[in-house]
């Protein structure tokens, strides 16, 4: 029976990425160019030996001689020509053959483990550090000068450790994946999942390596060769290197009987590197070139309610959001991860934003934090931080209030903690951002607030990886209230830990809540997770807040389809036995999402009019809800029409 | 503990191997070191000091391999490398080393180290201001720099700023010979004119690849929490960009230093070759063009033992770098 687990190869779009990169192409034209010329040097010159003595020597370059004659007498361009076949036939062959055999060695000790992988990554390093080159000339010296194929040995037997090692790496990484494992559950043969599922997915891989390879097969057999330590009368760039030197070239006048065969080697070196650095960057986009970050986009700076800047009243909110748009910039045009948001928080007050992965929550949070990079930007809307809006604010502005007025706190501190300083110099860069204490007055303040999460301060000195996963939490958390901030933003700080260690963090934030007076914004996933902390909650769907309102009457009576599946879905510990029903399908691509509510596809009390009409944000007693069956007058505006759009 | 024995295991075994290679190698491979030595001396040294020669680095045909082969690992470990067979026909083999090691690492030691450092930071900059005209320009530049032949590149610059100048820059020897060599200004400045080119080649052609990998590296770790982390409490551009960028990016780069050895000592010789820079790289060209086998047996053994001595330098900085490094120590 086949499994129903998706089978991703990267290495679909390998031609259409390819074809994509101006660094491929360039390295692609620069290759056929040279393969024509070595399978067709009649067509580049009409002299028939290139190494005959035919001709005056030192002559300059003329339209008989395009690059004049060497001091031998030879004519240069013939011997390029000619030379172009055995360089690239070694590029070619020794790159081949040395992937192959770090394939073979690199995916076998992967796969094979236990002792046989010892033995062979032992193996790969040892010649891995074995100087090749000195390796190789020696080799060649004893093996005598000349011979073709004694030169590709030595290239494949030096070449191939380097990419076996990579081989390794990745085939290890691909050996637990979804889709081997399903191979291997449908019992199919060892090497069958090798060739058909682990090869197909190396394919970028494999190619860079034999890029790599080949480049370090040319550059090698074009240094023996001017060394002299290959067959002088062959035809070869590296052969004419040879004699150019041996006849002082450069020093008596044909300096183009040197530079041009350099050249030509590294023309055809540069072909390949540039192939195999595109592939690099196909393996890994986030490598591949930018466009310059153009200035702010316009929208970013919306118009401001101006009576919400002014002098601030007691009563009103420490943080307000208007209108908040956030796109990422992708390649099909921009993606709306936050479609208009507006929240407020008041100071002291608990804030929970619940709603699925991918609905958006994070990425508000960490607008709101003034924390998004390329290629998110705010692109609307206004975040009013104490009256003042943080989203036209300079990353010079902004620092003056982060940490001292408004902290974050994020999902996992193993990665958000700085795995090469202790806590304690964490701490401490974060103080002396915002002035100038002494290390004494660092040390106490770090002390105290390591106490209020009862971490024994000398953890101090510990690094990230030395605490568990409770502790590294909670150290961050003590991070976040060094300067005692008015708001401390919190992006899923338990989801990290398991449900025992969940609860007790949980306690212990509500209790630092009410001890220091602090407004917490808390993003969560698990909404059973905030019921008995959280003041206020919003629940997001796909961008978009569908319901807001006190915690309690959400809970109790929830007024959107959505938050009411959002409750179905976790099981209550006290409360009466109800059947755990939960949503079906997923949410919808932010790139293009559904007409009408956002929410209807997979809305179960769905009607025709909810996939025409947009629900805004509708009052229902003490909460609001984006839903049309909430909606007080039932001719609310119809959207246009659906534009044609391709 | 485990880990270190694994390191210090895997040092000896390739120390070995080296060391085995170069037994085999002249012993297997054609033409006989015997027949070259009788070719080069004829009649000029007796057969007596040639068979003393010959055995100073272990060469005893009529003797059993076996033995042959523990006599010559004992002689590798304790510095016995024999006499040389080559032009310089009876210098010990250590002498001739220690003449040329110097230069080799004041040239080819610091070009590198300078690379690193500079295409390290080169890399942190362009990684950090991702998109900008650093990052635009710089990365298909150094692809092509990076792939250039060390010899050619050297010849290029000899072209250039010796032979079109008419010699202001020197491309030949490591100093100028009409001078006595000691402590005095002219000298030292002669060292370093003469250090200028071979230097400017080695740097030119292994920059590029510290400051590309270095720049991948920035890339990948720029996306990572604690940068974010960083930016959310307030931090310098400064600090965040050497204190939680860098100095996390920088950590792969170590063990790609000590690999890239290897590059270097190839690159070493070639450029040492093209400017008869009387190094350690020079003097293997020389002796394998005399089939100088105790010569080549020492310097190959010695390239070994400098890659391993790299290897094991970048695992220490990796050690006092990386505290997860520690743990598993």
């Amino acid at each position: 029976m086949a499994m129903n687990t998706p089978v991703r190869r990267p290495g679909g779009g390998l031609w259409r990425a390819l074809r994509g990169s101006r660094k491929a192409t360039a390295g692609a034209v620069i290759l056929l160019l040279f393969a024509v010329m070595a399978a067709f040097p009649g067509l580049f010159t009409s002299v028939r030996d290139a190494n005959a003595l035919d001709f005056a020597p030192r002559l300059g370059p003329s339209t008989r001689h395009l690059l004049g004659t060497t001091a031998l007498g030879q004519d240069i361009w013939s011997q390029l020509v000619y030379g172009t076949r055995q360089s690239l036939v070694i590029a070619l062959v020794a790159g081949f053959l040395a992937t192959v055999l770090s394939v073979l060695v690199g995916v076998s000790a992967a796969y094979l483990g236990g002792l046989l992988d010892d033995l062979l990554s032992m193996l790969i390093n040892v010649v891995l550090v074995i100087p090749a080159f000195p390796l190789i000339i020696i080799l060649a010296k004893y093996a005598g000068r000349g011979s073709l194929t004694v030169m590709l040995t030595v290239l494949v037997v030096t070449g191939w450790s380097y990419g076996a090692n990579q081989m390794r790496a990745q085939a290890l990484s691909l050996r637990n994946r979804d889709f081997l494992e399903a191979a291997r559950v449908r019992g199919e043969r060892r090497s069958y999942v090798i060739v058909a599922e682990v090869l197909p997915t190396m394919t970028s891989l494999i190619v860079a390596n034999f890029m790599g390879a080949a480049l370090y097969s040319v550059l090698s057999a074009a240094g023996l060769q001017f060394l002299g330590l290959g067959d002088p009368n062959s035809a070869s760039w590296g052969t004419m290197l040879y004699w150019a030197q041996n006849q002082q070239a450069l020093q008596t006048g044909s300096p183009l009987w040197s530079l041009a065969p350099g050249l030509c080697v590294a023309l055809l070196g540069a072909s390949f590197a540039l192939i195999n650095h595109a592939f690099d960057e196909i393996g890994n986009p986030a490598l591949r070139p930018v466009r310059r970050r153009g200035a702010a986009p316009a929208a970013a700076a919306p118009p401001v309610d101006s009576a919400a800047s002014d002098a601030q009243s007691e009563d009103s909110p420490l943080l307000r959001v208007s209108g908040l748009r956030v796109a990422y910039q992708g390649a099909r045009g921009p993606v709306e991860a936050v479609a208009g948001v507006d929240l407020t928080v008041r100071r002291g007050q608990f804030t929970a934003v619940v709603g699925e992965s991918g609905c958006g929550k994070s990425t508000l949070l960490f607008a709101i934090a003034g924390l998004l990079s390329a290629p998110a930007a705010v692109t609307a809307g206004s975040v009013l931080f104490r009256g003042d809006n943080l989203v036209t604010m300079t990353e010079k502005q902004l620092n003056a209030l982060r940490w001292r007025d408004y902290s974050v706190v994020m999902q996992s501190a193993m990665n958000a903690l700085n795995p090469v300083r202790t806590i304690g110099a964490q701490y401490r860069d974060a103080m002396r951002a915002h002035g100038t204490f002494t290390a004494e007055q660092v040390r106490a303040r770090s002390v105290e607030v390591l106490e209020l999460v009862g971490i024994d301060p000398v953890h101090l000195r510990s690094y990230p990886h030395q605490l568990s996963g409770g502790m590294r939490q909670r150290a961050m958390i003590a991070m976040a209230l060094l300067f005692t901030p008015d708001l401390v933003i919190m992006d899923e700080p338990t989801s990290a830990l398991d449900v025992v260690a969940q609860r007790s963090l949980m306690v212990q934030i509500k209790e630092l809540q009410q001890l220091l007076g602090f407004a917490v914004l808390f993003v969560t996933h698990d909404m059973s997770l905030v019921r008995h902390f959280s003041d206020q909650l919003l629940v997001m769907y796909a961008g978009q807040v569908v319901e807001a309102g006190p915690t309690r009457t959400v809970f109790d009576t929830p007024a959107h389809p959505y938050s009411r599946g959002l409750l179905e879905a976790f099981p209550s510990v006290r409360g009466p036995r109800v059947e755990l029903r939960g949503i079906t399908g997923s949410p919808p691509d932010l790139a293009r999402p559904p007409h009408g509510c956002r929410f209807a596809p997979r809305c179960p009390v769905v009607e025709e009019r909810c996939r025409e009409w947009e629900p805004e944000l509708y009052p229902v007693g003490e909460v609001r809800a984006r839903c049309l069956l909430q909606a007080p007058d039932r001719r609310t505006r119809p959207l246009p029409p659906v534009e044609a759009t391709s | 503990m485990r880990h270190l024995l694994r390191r210090l295991g895997f040092f000896l075994l390739t120390l070995w191997a080296a060391l085995t290679l170069n037994f085999l190698i002249p012993r297997f491979m054609p033409g006989s070191p015997v027949t070259a030595l009788h070719d080069r001396t004829r009649g000029k040294v007796s057969a007596a000091a040639l068979e003393q020669m010959l055995t100073s680095f272990g060469f005893r045909p009529h003797q059993n391999i076996g033995s042959q082969y523990l006599q010559y690992l004992g002689n590798m470990v304790t510095g016995h490398w024999g006499l040389s067979i080559g032009q310089t026909l009876g210098e010990p083999v250590t002498t001739l080393i220690g003449q040329a090691l110097p230069w080799t690492l004041g040239l080819v030691g610091t070009a590198t180290v300078l690379a690193f450092l500079l295409g390290t930071l080169i890399g942190v900059l362009a990684g950090w201001r991702r998109g900008g005209r650093l990052d635009t320009v710089l990365p298909p530049v150094f692809v092509v720099t990076s792939a250039l032949p060390y010899f050619w590149v050297a010849l290029l610059l000899i072209l250039v700023f010796s032979v079109w100048t008419g010699g202001l820059l020197p491309s030949d020897f490591n100093y100028d010979n009409t001078i006595v060599p000691g402590f005095s200004p002219g000298f030292v400045g002669s060292v370093l004119q003469h250090a200028v080119l071979p230097g400017a080649t080695l740097l030119i052609t292994s920059i590029g690849g510290w400051i590309l990998t270095m720049r991948n590296n920035m890339i990948t770790v720029l996306a990572e929490d604690y940068v974010r982390m960083g930016r959310a409490k307030g931090l310098s551009n400064r600090r965040i960009m050497y204190d939680y960028a860098a100095r996390n990016a920088i950590l792969p780069n170590l063990s790609g230093f000590a690999m890239s050895l290897g590059f270097v000592i190839s690159g070493a010789i070639l450029v040492e070759y093209v400017f008869n820079y009387p190094g350690l790289g020079y003097l293997l060209y020389n002796a394998v063009q005399n089939v100088d086998y105790p010569l080549m047996q020492a310097l190959f053994m010695l390239f070994t033992v400098a890659v391993l001595a790299a290897v094991l330098v970048c695992d220490l900085a990796t050690l006092w770098l990386d505290p997860r490094a520690r743990a598993k120590g």
